[in-house]
């Protein structure tokens, strides 16, 4: 069964097993992505896991190709006595040591065996659930899976058909479990299909397929931000990065895309291709989302100067140590330190006058004027962007901020020198 | 580092379409890929036609992303490029290179440029000179050169030996010499006369 379940490493595109592998190599394979952690009741990644929290009544991946096999003909042929009590008591096993989510009064399909065959000898298994309340009961781990042998006479309920991966996975008495799964998989399916057509894009610099080289970190595509011409990260960053003493001219050449040199400020490294404005937007978007969290290097919090300017993308903080110069035109004040809509700000700092218009101060809490130690904590880009302004203690550590009692901001303006 | 996976795939795509393109790139030697030898044919409609051009070809270190070195390795009477040396004056040959373009583009470049000369931008500047004022003696000296440097594989094989025979060396070392340099009438009389 195992067999019609989507290899992880070949979806990756890196299984080593080739045809020897017990999972599946078919695109059209579902893809196997109930966390595992979850069914034993705690994933350390919670709702960041890239896979599926639903509830499966039973540790469906505790071994797929061996227990699951084997679990059949134990509950077909119950007349065998010999494979019961082993296997039984192997899961009690498992499931005592599993405390959490998944410890129901309900008792697993496996250790259900016995009882659910007394029942079927009592002909009275109808009220055997009808205590539990149905959210409470777990859906057929077989039928979520893709087939449930059991059909009709299944103790558990069987899910809804999923509309993306049409697994009987949807849970009928959970909204929120059901609408994750189908977000979740939905998304998922995006995804593969997008890894599938990128699958063939070839690198128009060294020819070759770019999933197709032999390591990870080769296995990525540089888009260009203005035009649709697909390389490999290497391929790109290598050509960009040549020395222009080489004699190649560096704005028709070397930053202009190789094929139809339209010039380009920067490459994105993703590892899947886009095959709409809509996806390449979102592949920039979030690459630039996370360069944004990081410090730039080069600005060193205003004690460097980054070559990049205005059109850098990593984070750069300027801590200042002294405010010469604010100039406000127009603000308005919210009681007792609202915000300040369109503030100008004119710093000099290290000899340079920086100024930052129309920026906003999001409820600055800071406090204390008596005390002349204060600077800004200060998420102030040089292009003029000034994000977020927290007043702060020169002395506090980065991100503390020393509140010793709340001020009107306009008491705080006042105090400083305005021009 | 050549990146030689790549000059291998560029070998075969480009000689896959020889009967369309008439480009042909072949390596010198089967052990340095490095270094090549591409054949183009005169473009139609201009002095060079029906003639065959070698182009010695160098991929430098950084290939693909520096411009591989070609030169004429056969005669040209053009503006762009010396006629003593065969040294070619193309952009893309020098700073507007790209990673994209490929051997086969470049010599497409190259045979472009046969049939578009540049007399403003000269590698030659006798040549530049004499398109410009007298445009008449530059196409009969650019065809007289073609038909006596690029098409010697047009004539037959006994033709050349007889050719060569009457220029007074014996017909044995004549034969040698026009087989170890594949036919090519010239490179057989220099080789004579190097004896």
């Amino acid at each position: 069964m195992s067999k019609r379940v989507l290899c992880k490493f070949f979806a990756h595109g890196a299984c080593l097993k080739g045809e020897h592998c017990e999972f599946s190599h078919d695109w059209k394979a579902p893809p196997n992505n109930i966390c595992t952690f979850y069914q034993k009741g705690l994933c350390a990644y919670g709702s960041r896991c890239r896979y599926d929290h639903v509830k499966v009544a039973r540790l469906q991946s505790s071994s797929p190709s061996s227990s699951a096999d084997i679990s059949f003909p134990v509950e077909c042929l119950s007349g065998i006595a010999g494979y019961g009590p082993g296997i039984a008591s192997g899961v009690t096993a498992e499931h005592s040591a599993s405390s959490g989510p998944l410890c129901h009064p309900i008792r697993p399909a496996w250790g259900e065996k016995t009882g659910r065959h007394d029942l079927l000898d009592d002909d009275d298994n109808d009220g055997y659930f009808s205590t539990v309340d149905p959210a409470d009961r777990p859906i057929c781990s077989f039928a979520a899976a893709g087939d449930c042998p059991r059909g009709e006479n299944c103790p558990h309920i069987h899910g809804d058909p999923c509309p993306t991966c049409g697994k009987q996975c949807l849970h009928p008495f959970r909204p929120q479990e059901r609408e994750e799964h189908m977000r979740t998989c939905e998304r998922r399916k995006k995804q593969l299909e997008a890894l599938r057509h990128s699958q063939d894009i070839e690198c128009s610099v060294c020819l070759e397929r770019v999933l197709s080289k032999p390591t990870t970190a080769e296995r990525k595509f540089g888009i260009l931000s203005e035009c649709d011409h697909p390389f490999c990260i290497s391929c790109i960053r290598n050509w960009r990065g040549s020395s222009p003493t080489s004699g190649l001219d560096v704005n028709s050449a070397l930053r202009a895309c190789p094929i139809c040199r339209k010039l380009s400020y920067f490459v994105i490294p993703s590892v899947i291709w886009y095959f709409s404005k809509e996806e390449k937007q979102d592949i920039v978007d979030s690459y630039k989302e996370k360069l944004r969290s990081i410090d730039c290097k080069h600005f060193d919090f205003g004690n460097g100067s980054c070559p990049f300017g205005t059109s850098c993308f990593y984070k750069s903080v300027i801590i200042f140590t002294s405010v010469l110069n604010l100039c406000y035109s127009k603000f308005s004040l919210g009681h007792g330190g609202g915000v300040v809509e369109k503030f100008d700000l004119k710093i000099m700092f290290s000899g340079q006058l920086l100024t930052f218009n129309s920026c906003k101060i999001r409820k600055p809490r800071a406090v204390g004027l008596d005390n002349v130690d204060w600077g800004f904590k200060n998420h102030a880009y040089r292009d003029g962007r000034l994000e977020e302004v927290v007043i702060r203690h020169l002395g506090a550590e980065d991100g503390n901020t020393v509140i010793a009692k709340d001020i009107r901001l306009s008491d705080f303006l006042s105090n400083l020198q305005i021009r | 580092m050549v990146d030689f996976a790549r000059v291998q795939k560029e070998l075969q795509e480009c000689n896959r379409d020889f009967e369309v393109s008439g480009i042909k790139v072949i390596p010198t030697s089967e052990a340095n890929l490095a270094h090549l030898l591409g054949t183009i044919p005169g473009p139609s409609a201009t002095p060079y036609e029906g003639g065959t051009f070698n182009i010695d070809i160098t991929l430098p270190h950084g290939y693909p992303f520096e411009p591989p070195k070609m030169q004429f390795a056969t005669k040209v009477w053009h503006p762009n490029i010396s006629s003593q040396s065969g040294a070619i004056c193309l952009d893309i040959l020098k700073d507007q290179w790209s990673p994209a373009l490929t051997l086969k583009t470049a010599l497409l470049s190259v045979q472009a440029l046969l049939s578009a000369p540049q007399p403003d931008d000269p590698q030659d500047a006798v040549v530049a000179q004499q398109y410009l004022r007298d445009y008449q003696t530059f196409v009969s000296t650019a065809r007289y050169w073609t038909e006596s440097f690029a098409m010697v594989s047009s004539l037959g094989v006994e033709e050349k030996v007889q050719k060569l025979v009457e220029m007074g060396f014996p017909e044995a070392s004549v034969r040698n010499a026009l087989e170890s340099v594949g036919g090519d009438e010239n490179l057989a009389l220099e080789k004579l006369c190097s004896c």
